[in-house]
């Protein structure tokens, strides 16, 4: 009870504890989000666009860059997505249940995509 | 064997005329939307894994498509989704605070976010068309492979963020009438559809437009 309490206290205040130091801004800890949000997504636009210059300009190390390119800007998209999840779909202040129900289907597709990408392109041969 | 008597039973789970309390009633409705999620990230896996096979397969189709694309309007539209989120949430913290006035306004900006996300996916499906990337199903066209790998996703997209403009037009209608003022919970379930429909865009605008 206590406990929801104090998630209910967050969700209502104007301010915010960030990198050690408090903040106080309309809408709290959710215009703090946003604004991660949208700074996430400028780097994430950016560096896409860098890369693919690079990627262009060094032919030689496509394969390597290309990677980098997919490791970084899937990493930026996960965090954006655990953000929205964590903090406005308030998943930080539900039961462990529910963690566990959205949990279970991301584990079973993320098998699902490790076992079809393990398929070569021409098929098994048969 | 142990006694059962009304000590052992949970405190919060009926009152005396065997209804749920409102925490439990709240409680098992988000749950049922939670598991609804569920089934959706099933269903969109299965469209990202299609697409992430062709990425690998085909880099070349993939690369000519990402210079047709551009990326101006779908980062644009991808601003104006996750500000709608913002609202959204927003709006839900407004009727918790006994605010409907501002809940109205924030669920209303919602509502305009998703339609003009919907106007700026017409317009580039409209440029596509006129770039000649259209469905599979003209097979000498050299984007017969890649149409129905974009547009699925993309539109099946489409769809939910339709759906959800109609939905908050209807917490819009129950909540000018005062239905949310005890109880917000059916802003919370729009809520968790809503941001749910943001997530899948920022994995869809990174995989398909950027990686």
């Amino acid at each position: 009870m206590a406990e929801a309490m104090r998630h209910e206290g967050e969700r209502h205040s104007n301010t915010v504890r960030l990198l050690g130091r408090e903040i106080t801004v309309e809408g709290g800890v959710y215009t703090v989000v946003f604004g991660a949000l949208a700074v996430l997504t400028v780097i994430e636009v950016l560096s896409a666009e860098f890369l693919k210059g690079a990627i262009h300009d060094l032919p030689e190390a496509a394969a390597t860059l290309q990677a980098i390119k997919a490791i970084l800007l899937l990493g930026i998209a996960i965090i954006k997505s655990s953000l929205v999840i964590w903090f406005y779909m308030h998943l930080k202040s539900e039961k462990p249940l529910i963690a566990v129900v959205i949990l279970l289907p991301l584990l079973i597709a993320g098998l699902s995509i490790m076992y079809l990408l393990a398929i070569p392109p021409s098929g098994y041969g048969v | 064997m142990a006694e059962l008597t009304a000590d052992h039973l949970p405190a919060v789970a009926h009152d005396d005329h065997g209804h749920m309390s409102e925490e439990e009633h709240n409680n098992n409705m988000k749950l049922g939307v939670w598991l609804y999620l569920a089934s959706e990230i099933v269903i969109f896996s299965i469209m990202i894994v299609g697409y992430i096979i062709f990425r690998i397969n085909e880099e070349d189709i993939v690369a000519q498509a990402h210079e047709e694309l551009g990326v101006g309007l779908v980062t644009a539209n991808t601003f104006v989704l996750l500000a709608s989120s913002f609202f959204m949430v927003m709006g839900l913290r407004a009727m918790q605070q006994g605010n409907r006035a501002g809940m109205l306004r924030w669920i209303g900006l919602t509502a305009l976010g998703g339609i003009v996300f919907l106007g700026g996916q017409y317009i580039e499906y409209s440029e596509l068309a006129h770039l000649g990337i259209v469905l599979g199903f003209d097979t000498a066209s050299e984007w017969s492979t890649f149409g129905m790998r974009f547009y699925a996703p993309t539109f099946f997209h489409g769809a939910h963020v339709f759906v959800g403009v109609l939905w908050a037009l209807e917490v819009l209608r129950r909540g000018a009438r005062g239905r949310y003022d005890n109880n917000p919970i059916g802003i919370e379930m729009f809520g968790l559809y809503w941001h749910f429909v943001d997530v899948v865009w920022i994995m869809l605008f990174t995989l398909i437009y950027l990686v």
